[in-house]
């Protein structure tokens, strides 16, 4: 009894903790400053992002990101918790509500933005090649008939593709579930090239492997919520712009040893991924409409 | 709209049909030849666990144990990355069948063993004295009363085999599994993709199921 009365005076403290927030901020922020934790889905096995270390502690510019949120959200940059996630299991986390964002490599595309509401990126990188010095292969004609391993939920397959094309060149892709995968695949000889992002490749160059000079397409990558959470969305796009405007950002990037960003560049790039976006919900919502409009 | 439900992403996924159809096809074709293999194994390494030989034993039991006793995704990732550090490089097509088979094929011999003893001692003697040989009495008397025994937990290992093929994605198989791991990564559209990916998976495997349940009332009510 004595237990069912405590648990309810609890509850009570909780709602009325609830209220006030209720009456400031919407939904989605609200249920956060409730809990009074910021749930993060984040990279596991990508250094200077987001990296385990053996101890258990996360480490990268993505964890730091995310305890700068916390700090905003919940005035505490310790209130977080962090969840392992991979390409597989990030989507489903957002929609379940079992995590408030991911911030995990993840790629701003026109079509995943019909999917998840992405924030303006934060981090941009391109894409690298990586092949084994013994392989002979210099550049990326060299690649024509080969091999290449990406990531599955990378963009990486499509963005090659095209460079290809645009080559006059053919490659083959085989997709795997982790980069350790693809790495051993590269070191067995199953694939030529290993493609992901050029700053998560830096962390696989060995003695044994080079990278090549070519890079392809801008990736930048956004935090993600779930569909619909707009507050939250619009309070990870306040900080970012005004981590942008005094510098911490870029201290940040710096401080993971990664190359620094050229805004302008991604500002514009932008642009034209919410536009492409917005035609691709219009081409599908409306395809009466938009036949009419064709000449 | 949104949801990983929504009407957009069904029609994504119904536009995208034909990707998802030669991974169906692949899953169909890999397993096909997995399941011929299999059922080759099975009988070889049953029969010999019939006869009296102390080494032939020992191999088929070794081999059986190790096939049994650690997970295929293992011993396909060992296929497709050791194997060729050793310069044997085999397609994942043929890793799948090889694998498919030596891994259910350590089932299958257990079947097909208890299958033959499950047959009356009295039927061999009997074969022996009409003039039959071992093997001519194996083939004409014995196995045809097996495969009635063993047919039903065989059928049972065929769907274990279909369904078992999804572990070809980690090796970039090109098989169904791999299918929907690439198309809804790319897209992040899971939901229609696992449902219907499972649906195609149901579409193979209960057919055989419910022929399995079939067998298995017929044999029960025969003996």
């Amino acid at each position: 009894m004595k237990k069912l009365l405590s648990f309810a005076l609890v509850l009570a403290l909780a709602l009325v903790a609830l209220i006030p927030a209720l009456a400031e901020d919407s939904a989605d922020v609200a249920a956060v400053k409730a809990r009074g934790k910021l749930l993060v889905g984040v990279k596991a096995d990508v250094p200077n992002f987001g990296y385990q270390d053996l101890g258990g502690e996360f480490e990268g510019l993505e964890i730091d990101l995310a305890h700068k949120l916390a700090e905003v959200i919940l005035g505490d940059p310790n209130a977080v918790e962090f969840t392992a996630v991979t390409a597989k299991t990030r989507g489903p986390l957002l929609d379940t509500g079992e995590l408030d964002m991911v911030i995990a490599t993840f790629t701003i595309k026109p079509d995943r933005i019909l999917q998840y509401d992405f924030s303006k990126p934060y981090f941009i990188d391109a894409i690298g090649l990586l092949v084994m010095k013994d392989s002979g292969i210099a550049s990326f004609a060299d690649l024509a008939g080969k091999t290449i391993g990406v990531a599955q939920s990378a963009t990486t397959k499509d963005a090659l593709q095209a460079a290809a094309t645009d080559a006059g060149i053919t490659v083959n892709f085989s997709e795997f579930p982790t980069y350790p995968d693809i790495k051993a695949a590269l070191s067995s000889g199953r694939i030529d090239c290993f493609s992901v992002d050029k700053s998560i490749l830096n962390g696989y160059v060995d003695d044994t492997t080079v990278l090549l000079p070519d890079t392809f397409s801008a990736q930048p990558y956004g935090v993600a919520v779930k569909k619909g959470n707009t507050g939250l969305l619009s309070v990870v796009d306040d900080t970012i712009a005004s981590m942008r405007k005094d510098g911490s950002l870029d201290a940040m990037v710096s401080k993971w040893t990664l190359p620094a960003v050229d805004w302008a560049k991604v500002d514009e790039f932008s642009v034209s991924l919410w536009q492409q976006a917005e035609e691709l919900a219009n081409a599908t919502a409306t395809p009466e409409a938009t036949a009419t409009v064709a000449p | 709209m949104s949801g990983p439900f929504s009407l957009h992403n069904w029609e994504a996924w119904f536009s995208d049909w034909s990707f998802f159809a030669s991974g169906f096809l692949r899953t169909l074709y890999i397993s096909l030849l997995g399941l011929i293999f299999t059922l080759i194994i099975g009988l070889v390494v049953g029969i010999l666990l019939c006869g009296k030989h102390k080494v032939v034993l020992a191999l088929c039991r070794g081999y059986m144990s190790f096939f049994q006793n650690t997970p295929l995704v293992i011993q396909v990732f060992i296929y497709y990355n050791v194997l060729p550090k050793l310069g044997i490089r085999l397609g994942v097509i043929v890793i799948g069948v090889m694998g498919l088979a030596l891994y259910t094929g350590a089932y299958a011999a257990d079947i097909v063993h208890s299958a033959i003893k499950a047959v009356p001692t009295g039927q061999l003697e009997a074969a022996h004295s009409q003039g039959f040989s071992y093997l001519q009495s194996m083939w004409h008397v014995i196995l045809p009363q097996a495969v009635k025994i063993g047919l039903p937990p065989m059928t049972n290992q065929a769907v274990n085999l279909i369904k078992n093929s999804s572990v070809l994605a980690v090796i970039a198989g090109g098989e169904l599994m791999y299918c929907a791991d690439s198309w809804s990564g790319s897209n992040l559209i899971y939901g229609p993709t696992f449902v219907m990916t499972g649906v195609l998976y149901l579409v193979i495997c209960l057919p055989i199921s419910l022929l399995a349940r079939r067998m298995e009332k017929r044999s029960v009510r025969n003996v």
